[in-house]
Formats: structure tokens, C-alpha cells, sequence
């Protein structure tokens, strides 16, 4: 347990470090009955808390603001793996890619790959409902979680298990960004390694190309296990770390593109993505198919945002997912508006998915370049929803997206969500203040207690109109 | 931001560039052993931007503790995408926390001994007395952190080495080699391998009198300046030496001594001098890998390999002292689970922070057993004495040996 200042400074921020919140107090249960015994304890006390895996969220979720943190990382348990049924039993401390090591020997691993992988926790993907790059195939977290046992805010324990009759309620605690309570134990899937596995690297001399080649691959009826876009200050990027992949700094933009299945057939799928991506304009496609080859192409995108940190100290980093055919459009709009505003925009993402994590590095110690970059990334988020599409693919809301909820969700919707909540969490002890804009709660309780965005206690009708702040 | 200038506003940019990704937590070892973020890179980088933002003063009692806790292993650097110095941010910290808190009183000991040639040479003759006649073999059963100093003496004991002289081909150019304070003192028998295995690989070798410590324990432990005046004179007797490289078979050294450019960057008499002199120094694989190494006559044995942090993480040279195994025919090398980890060794960090030191240890050591090899081969004196006394205290028989030792033992087989 740590309570003094400075220590308490380390917990102010999560992998968004434009955003500082002090928790009260941090507490670090080593096993899952001490996880419990510390919600019920802090149930009895009627004291807000936010849990935290890693810290790598990149949408301030897992910061608490006066509340208590709750930090999972010691409960890394692999509790079983039964090769069989294919399915593994984990603690939520678990860092996603150790489970993958640990799954090998069988053949398996955990599909879902958010490039945080080598740092983010399943606990944390669970709340996020985290995707990755071979999600595009594969699928997301959502549907590779098969149960999850939850200790609520109340300090109850309830077993979600998505194969049980009745609602889905497992559904809906996967991305609900630690605001249901605490996921103390995960039951996963696990999923047999391809035979065969072929990576693909494009590049070409304009964005708008190897975008339209990005619908061109999924019309032709190619399904790639991933489907990842980089612009080239991206590439410049990630060329000057330690993780540099070979990437052409002077593309406008490459494609990563990988196919993995039966070994047989799956040379068709090579030949018909270079294909049409040289079709498309592409000046050179490299195929790789041996594993060093594919690792260091891969180590290069998964490595990119970190990269980022070589531009300039700050960053912001957005998650907006459109439909795939307006991708070419809606890039190009983004270079406008970057162009506009005098800000620098990195384009690094999930391309196959639709889903844009348009990057700004800046300074935020630099007031004016601040002003800027969040005038461009409204008017981006505008943009994406604008082209019909979502402010986050994956990053969750958090205390980042906040604002722009309004944007996309009606004030009923809103209000849905919020007594969604209600049912797990009536209280909104859990993670206050995040995802839904406290406004939006209609249902105003007088009398009763409830928390605001700052972690305080405060009556229900006034928790209702305060209005949920920005931050950075 | 406070108007002096203190060390760590230097490698401020540096602090600037971790964009709290994350990526360096899974590589930390006080951070897997103490799983408190605190105790992680990306903590104490908050820590140390806190301290420059004049949040935390430096001398905070929780400030010092978890800049202290941490190895210098620089395991960190080889994660982080994003390029952060984290060695030198680490130094500058402990430069700055050293002048307003004075180091425990162990190592304020250890690092005045080293800084003096002759004091260190009476101890280091005291430690082999111990060793040789059987008093730190005892000793070592004494519990915990106690017998644990022992434990690493007595795992620096070795059979005489069979002597055999190298019949050199050709020249590759004069080396003069560092001695440096442990591996002289306790590992002498290592030394002079390095000596014939160099020469057998086509180097003419030559002395450097007048050198010293290296200066890695007093940067590490924020005393800058004792490192600067021995690094000057470390760089004037190997100039002096005339050779062409500088080779160290000491991982820790290596590294100090490849950063002397960076050491005495603000001094305008001795940077030019520091730099050229950096660039000669060579840790003794890289040397024998760039001759192929020359094959040695069979030795069967099975062996695993530890990467000393200094030579992976610090010189980042990871094939070299592979390559020089490799020319060992009939070696039956089981990889190590997590060999870039730490062992816990860290300079002295063992004998300061002896409980963090253990549990690190204790992870590396259930990798070892793991492979069940009875040989541990691995390139720094500090690594070495450490997994050592791990040996030691598990009581298998296993034992550490740097990788030269065991190319020389195959080339004396060559000789018979
Ligand atoms: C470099 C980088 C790349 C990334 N790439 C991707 C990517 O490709 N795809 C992607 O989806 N995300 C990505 N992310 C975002 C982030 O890694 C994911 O959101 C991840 O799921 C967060 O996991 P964490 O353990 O760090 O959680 P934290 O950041 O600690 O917490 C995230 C949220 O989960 C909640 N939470 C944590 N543990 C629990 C629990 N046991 N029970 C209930 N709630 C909990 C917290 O309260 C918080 O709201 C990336 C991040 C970085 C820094
Ligand atoms: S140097 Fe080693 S111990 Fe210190 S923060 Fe980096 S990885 Fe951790
Ligand atoms: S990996 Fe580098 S950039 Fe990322 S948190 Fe660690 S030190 Fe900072």
C-alpha cells in the first residue's frame, strides 16, 4: 500500500501522459482474495476506486483522480491451461504475451494482439475490450473471453460466463472500462498457430493509393489475418529506434500485410495481395515468410507509438473507427486539417478494420502548438463522425473521449448507459467520472450519495449537472 | 524548473522523450520482483521529472530508496522504442541525490578502496587468503546476506590452469588489456587466459602500467568526479601503451570505458582525448569474434549462457561472446530463459541493497535449474561471483565460468 506523495506521483498517469491525476491512496492486493477483501472494505467505507493493470491505456482510464487505485499487477497468475478444450484460467495481472509463451508448447496462443502486448494486462484488455492488428481475423477481445469472475462494487462476487442461458451480461462487462467492478479471474480461449504464415510488406508513393488498395484486398475476397497502415512520419519514426525494420523512409505510406492458414492455397493469397497492390501502385511488395524475417517487420509497427516519443515529448493519440471505404477520403482530410493547424499528423493503424489512430507529437509545454493540436483533433473526431464512423476502435473513452461523446450518442443513449451501469455499480463507486459525461446521468437521486467526476462524494442531483471535464 | 543547473538538467531532453508507454516494465527485474511501479524505468523516470520540476526534492527519502533499488542494468533501454538514455539519466540522478545524501556506509567503503590502488590491492589479497585457505567456503553457510559476500568469494576459486603457450599466425594489431581491480585480484587465472587466447587469435599484446579502476562503481553510485580523475589516467597510460585496442574482458569496465567520451564530454582538455580512447576500447569477445575465433579441440560439456547486462544491454553486443562458444566443438549449449535479465549483481549493488539483490537472483537461479547445465558461462566479474554464490549455496557442483576461461581451456587441449 502506498500512500506518500512522491510514490503516489508514478500512479498519476496511465500510457497517456498528457493527463495527471492523484490517487488518494494505492493498493497492490498480491492474490485475488486480497483484491476482494480490499473492494469490500472499501465498500464498507463507501470510498471511490479505480482499478489498474499496466497503466498502457491510452485513454486516461485508469487514472483516479482522489480516489483509491486499485493496481492488479500482482495478481500474474496463470492458474491453468488445458490444452484440450483450449482454453486458459489466468489472473487479470497476466500480461497479455506472457500467456501466448506460456501457450506455445501446445501450439496455441492468445489471439488477441493489441501491440501493447509485451505491457498491457488481460485485466486491462478485458476492460478495454483491447483489439490488435490480427483482430481484423481473428476477432476481439470480446470474443475470446469465455468467462470472467468479477468481484462488484458492493463487494459481491458474481460469475459471468458467456455460455450461460439469459443476457449476456459477460457481453457487457467486456469494455466497461473498470466502471462494473473488478475482474478477478479470466477464463480465455485460446487458439491453435496457423500452419503457415506470410508477411507482406507494400509501399507506396501517395496515402490515397494504399488506401484504396486496403478495400481493393478485402473486395477481392481475401481475409488477412492483419491489415496495417503506416504514413511515413511514422515510418521516419520507428526507422530511428532500436526496433527499425527495414522500412522505406521514403514511402508515402507501406501496408503491412499479413495471410496465415493451411499451407495449402495460402500461396494464392500472397500472390493476389501483391498482386492488387501492385496493381494499386505499389512501387515494391517484400514478402517475408520466415519467422526472424516476420518479427522484425512486425516488432517495427508494434514498437511505432512508442517511436513517437522521438518527435517530440507529448503525444495524442486518437482511435476513431470509419468505414473502411471512406478511408481514403477521410486520410486526406486529416492531412488537411493537420496542414491547417500547423500540426504534425502520424497515421499508424489498423487499416482492414477501418480503425485510424491519427497521432499528434507535440509539446505540451509549448502553449500555443497545445491550443492547436486539440483544435485539429476535434476537428478530426468531427471528421470520423461526421464519415459515419466511432470516436474509439479500442482505446476505450476513459477521460479522453469524454467530450466528444455528445457528438456521436443521443442524451437517451446516454442515459442508457448510465443506468446500464446503475445495474452493476448503483452507487458509481467504480472508476467515477469516466466514459459517460456525468451530465448525461438523467435520473437525478436526491439524497442519495453518489460520486462526481473528481472522486467526492456528493448528492445525486448534483452529481447530474456537473460537467465532466476534459483534462490536459 | 530551479535556476542552477543541476546534473540531471543535462539529459533533460532525454527525460522528455518517454512517452509512458510502458514497453520497459516486462524488462525490469526490481519491477518483476517488486511488482511496484516505482520500482520500474517508467517510474522512476516520473520520479526523476518530478525531482527536475522541483514537485519532489531529491534527497525525498522515497525518491533516494527507488533510485538506489535500481540495478543501473540498463535492461530498460534495450525495450524502449522511443530512445530514452535511462543509463545516463540514472547517473545524473545519483550524481545530484550524492551531494545533498551521503552513499551507506558500505559503499562509501568500497568505493574509497577502489579508488585507491593500493588499499584495494591489501584487500583483494585478504579476500584470496580467505578464499584459498577454505575460510569463505565456510563462512558462505552463514544465513542470508551474511554469508553471501562469502559465498561470492569462494565461488572465484578454480583448479590451476593447464599452462600452454599461443604460437600466434599473423597480427591483427597490439592490444593492451586492461586489468582491472576484481578480475586481477580474484580472477587472475581469467586474465591470463585472455592473454594467451588473444594471442593464439593473431594479437600482439603489450602492457598499459599505471592503470586503475575503471570508474564504473563511483558513476554508478553518482560519484562522477573520483570517476573522472581515474578515467583521465586510465586514458593517459593506455595512450601511453601505444596499442591499437584496449580490450577488457570485464563487461562492466567495457561499458565504462566506451562512455569515457561522454565522462569527460565538458572537460575541453580531455574530451578529444576521451573520445579517441573510447573508441579503441573492445570488450575480449568482440576482439576474438572479428578473428572467427581460431577452433579449440573438443570439450564436452553442457553449458548455458547468461548475457551480462553490460555487454547486452550497455556495449549491446550479443553475438560476439555466442561466437566464441561457438568455437568450442562438442559444447552442448541448453539456452537460458530470460538470460538478458539482470542477475542482481549490478557493481555492488548486492551489498547494498542485498534483499532486492536476492529476489532478482532468485529468479535468474530457477532459470538456471532449469536447464540443468552444470556450467554457467558468462562475461563480468560481477555477474560472474553472482550466479557464483548462487551455485555456491544451491550446492549441485554447478559453476560460473567466463566464456574465455572455457576457450582456453579447449585450446590447451589443442596443445596436448
Ligand atoms: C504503445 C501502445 C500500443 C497500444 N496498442 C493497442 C492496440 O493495438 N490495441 C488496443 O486495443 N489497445 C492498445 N493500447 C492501449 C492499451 O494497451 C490497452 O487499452 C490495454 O488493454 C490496457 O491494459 P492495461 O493493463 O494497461 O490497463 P490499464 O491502462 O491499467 O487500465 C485500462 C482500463 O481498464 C481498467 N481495468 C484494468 N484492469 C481491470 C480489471 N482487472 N478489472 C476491471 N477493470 C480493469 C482500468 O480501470 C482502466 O479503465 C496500446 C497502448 C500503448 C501504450
Ligand atoms: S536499469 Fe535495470 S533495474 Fe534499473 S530501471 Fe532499467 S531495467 Fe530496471
Ligand atoms: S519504454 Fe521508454 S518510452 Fe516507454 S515508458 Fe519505458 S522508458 Fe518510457
Amino acid at each position: 500500500m502506498l500512500e506518500r506523495a512522491a510514490e503516489l506521483l508514478v500512479y498519476e498517469s496511465d500510457g497517456l501522459p498528457g493527463y495527471h491525476r492523484t490517487p488518494s491512496l494505492a493498493v497492490f492486493p498480491a492474490s485475488a482474495d486480497e483484491a476482494l477483501a480490499v473492494v469490500r472494505e472499501l465498500a464498507r467505507e463507501g470510498v471511490p476506486f479505480v482499478p489498474r493493470g499496466a497503466g498502457t491505456g491510452l485513454s486516461g482510464g485508469a487514472l483516479a483522480d482522489g480516489a483509491v487505485l486499485l493496481g492488479l499487477q500482482r495478481l500474474k497468475r496463470i492458474i491453468d491451461i488445458d490444452p484440450v478444450r483450449r482454453v486458459a484460467r489466468v489472473e487479470p495481472g497476466v500480461v497479455n504475451v506472457t500467456l501466448t509463451k506460456a501457450a506455445t508448447r501446445h501450439g496455441l496462443h492468445y489471439a488477441p494482439d493489441p501491440s501493447s502486448q509485451t505491457a498491457c494486462t488481460l485485466g486491462g484488455n478485458l476492460a478495454e475490450n483491447a483489439g490488435g492488428p490480427h483482430c481484423l481475423k481473428y476477432g476481439v477481445t470480446l470474443n475470446h473471453v469465455v468467462a470472467a469472475r468479477v468481484a462488484l462494487p458492493d463487494g459481491s462476487v458474481v460469475e459471468l460466463d458467456g455460455d450461460d442461458g439469459g443476457y449476456d451480461l459477460l457481453g457487457a462487462f467486456v469494455g466497461s472500462e473498470g466502471c462494473f467492478g473488478v475482474a478477478l479471474e479470466l477464463t480465455v480461449k485460446l487458439t491453435p498457430n496457423p500452419e503457415r504464415i506470410v508477411t507482406l510488406l507494400a509501399d507506396f508513393s501517395s496515402i490515397d493509393d494504399a488506401a484504396q488498395t486496403v478495400s481493393a484486398i478485402i473486395a477481392a475476397g481475401i481475409l488477412p489475418a492483419a491489415l496495417e497502415m503506416m504514413d511515413q512520419a511514422t515510418v521516419g519514426a520507428v526507422e530511428a529506434s532500436i526496433y527499425a525494420a527495414g522500412y522505406p523512409t521514403d514511402a508515402a505510406a507501406v501496408l503491412l500485410v499479413e495471410v496465415d492458414g493451411a499451407a495449402v492455397g495460402l500461396d494464392e493469397d500472397v500472390q493476389g495481395v501483391n498482386r492488387i497492390c501492385r496493381a494499386h501502385g505499389a512501387r515494391d511488395v517484400r514478402i517475408a515468410t520466415e519467422p526472424a524475417a516476420r518479427a522484425k517487420l512486425w516488432q517495427g509497427r508494434k514498437k511505432a507509438f512508442g517511436a513517437m516519443g522521438r518527435i517530440a515529448p507529448h503525444l495524442v493519440v486518437q482511435d476513431a473507427v470509419v468505414p473502411r471505404t471512406k478511408l481514403p477520403s477521410l486520410l486526406a482530410r486529416i492531412a488537411d486539417i493537420g496542414a491547417a493547424n500547423g500540426v504534425r499528423v502520424c497515421n499508424v493503424f489498423h487499416a482492414g478494420d477501418g480503425n485510424l489512430h491519427p497521432n499528434i507529437p507535440y509539446n505540451a509545454n509549448d502553449r500555443d502548438e497545445s491550443a492547436r493540436v486539440h483544435v485539429a483533433m476535434r476537428q478530426i473526431m468531427q471528421a470520423c463522425i461526421d464519415a459515419g464512423g466511432t470516436i474509439t476502435g479500442e482505446h476505450g473513452v476513459g477521460l479522453d473521449k469524454l467530450p466528444y461523446m455528445d457528438a456521436l450518442f443521443t442524451p437517451d443513449t446516454l442515459d442508457g448507459m448510465c443506468r446500464l451501469r446503475d445495474v452493476f455499480d448503483p452507487e458509481r463507486r467504480a472508476n467515477p467520472g469516466k466514459v459517460v459525461p456525468v451530465r448525461y446521468c438523467r435520473e437525478r437521486r436526491p439524497g442519495k450519495l453518489m460520486v462526481d467526476g473528481r472522486g467526492q462524494m456528493v448528492d445525486g442531483a448534483t452529481a447530474a449537472t456537473i460537467t465532466a471535464e476534459s483534462g490536459a | 524548473m530551479s535556476a542552477v543547473v543541476t546534473p540531471l538538467d543535462h539529459p533533460r531532453a532525454g527525460l522528455d522523450s518517454c512517452v509512458h508507454c510502458g514497453f520497459c516494465l516486462q524488462a525490469c527485474p526490481t519491477y518483476l520482483a517488486l511488482e511496484d511501479e516505482n520500482d520500474s524505468p517508467r517510474g522512476r523516470l516520473v520520479l526523476m521529472r518530478a525531482v527536475v520540476e522541483g514537485r519532489v526534492a531529491i534527497d525525498d527519502a522515497d525518491v533516494a530508496t527507488h533510485l538506489s533499488r535500481c540495478l543501473g542494468c540498463r535492461g530498460c533501454e534495450s525495450a524502449c522504442p522511443s530512445g530514452v538514455p535511462y543509463g545516463h539519466l540514472l547517473e545524473a540522478a545519483r550524481e545530484q541525490l550524492a551531494a545533498v545524501r551521503p552513499l551507506p556506509f558500505v559503499a562509501r567503503v568500497i568505493l574509497w578502496a577502489f579508488a585507491r590502488p593500493a588499499v584495494l590491492r591489501v584487500a583483494l589479497w585478504f579476500g584470496r587468503m580467505a578464499r584459498d585457505t577454505g575460510i569463505a567456503a565456510e563462512l558462505a553457510r552463514l544465513p542470508g546476506a551474511l554469508g553471501f559476500p562469502f559465498a561470492m568469494l569462494a565461488s572465484t576459486a578454480r583448479d590451476a590452469a593447464v599452462p600452454w603457450t599461443p604460437r600466434a599466425a599473423r597480427t591483427r594489431g597490439t592490444v593492451a588489456t586492461l586489468d582491472g581491480c576484481v578480475m586481477e585480484g580474484l580472477f587472475t587465472d581469467v586474465n591470463r587466459a585472455t592473454e594467451r587466447v588473444l594471442a593464439a587469435n593473431g594479437y600482439s599484446l603489450c602492457r598499459a602500467p599505471g592503470q586503475q579502476c575503471c570508474g564504473a562503481l563511483h558513476v554508478h553510485a553518482g560519484d562522477a568526479a573520483t570517476a573522472r580523475r581515474l578515467a583521465r589516467a586510465n586514458i593517459a597510460a593506455f595512450e601511453a601503451s601505444g596499442a591499437t585496442f584496449v580490450a577488457v574482458n570485464s563487461a562492466g569496465c567495457g561499458a565504462m570505458m566506451k562512455e569515457y567520451g561522454q565522462l569527460l564530454a565538458d572537460d575541453p582538455d580531455w574530451r578529444a582525448r576521451a573520445a579517441a580512447f573510447s573508441a579503441r576500447v573492445r570488450d575480449a569477445s568482440e576482439l576474438l569474434a572479428a578473428a572467427g575465433p581460431m577452433p579449440g579441440a573438443p570439450l564436452p560439456r553442457r553449458i548455458t549462457y547468461d548475457a551480462p547486462c553490460h555487454l547486452e544491454h550497455a556495449q549491446k553486443l550479443t553475438a560476439p561472446p555466442l561466437q566464441v562458444l561457438a568455437a568450442i566443438p562438442g559444447l552442448e549449449h541448453t539456452p537460458l530463459d530470460d538470460r538478458e535479465q539482470c542477475c542482481g549483481s549490478a557493481g555492488i549493488f548486492n551489498l547494498i541493497e542485498p534483499n532486492v539483490s536476492e529476489r532478482v537472483l532468485a529468479a535468474k537461479m530457477r532459470c538456471i535449474s532449469a536447464t540443468g547445465a552444470p556450467v554457467v558461462a558468462t562475461g563480468n566479474p560481477g555477474c560472474l561471483m553472482q550466479i557464483g554464490a548462487g551455485l555456491v549455496r544451491e550446492g549441485r557442483g554447478a559453476v560460473a565460468r567466463h566464456p574465455i576461461e572455457l576457450l582456453d581451456e579447449s585450446y590447451a587441449r589443442l596443445e596436448r
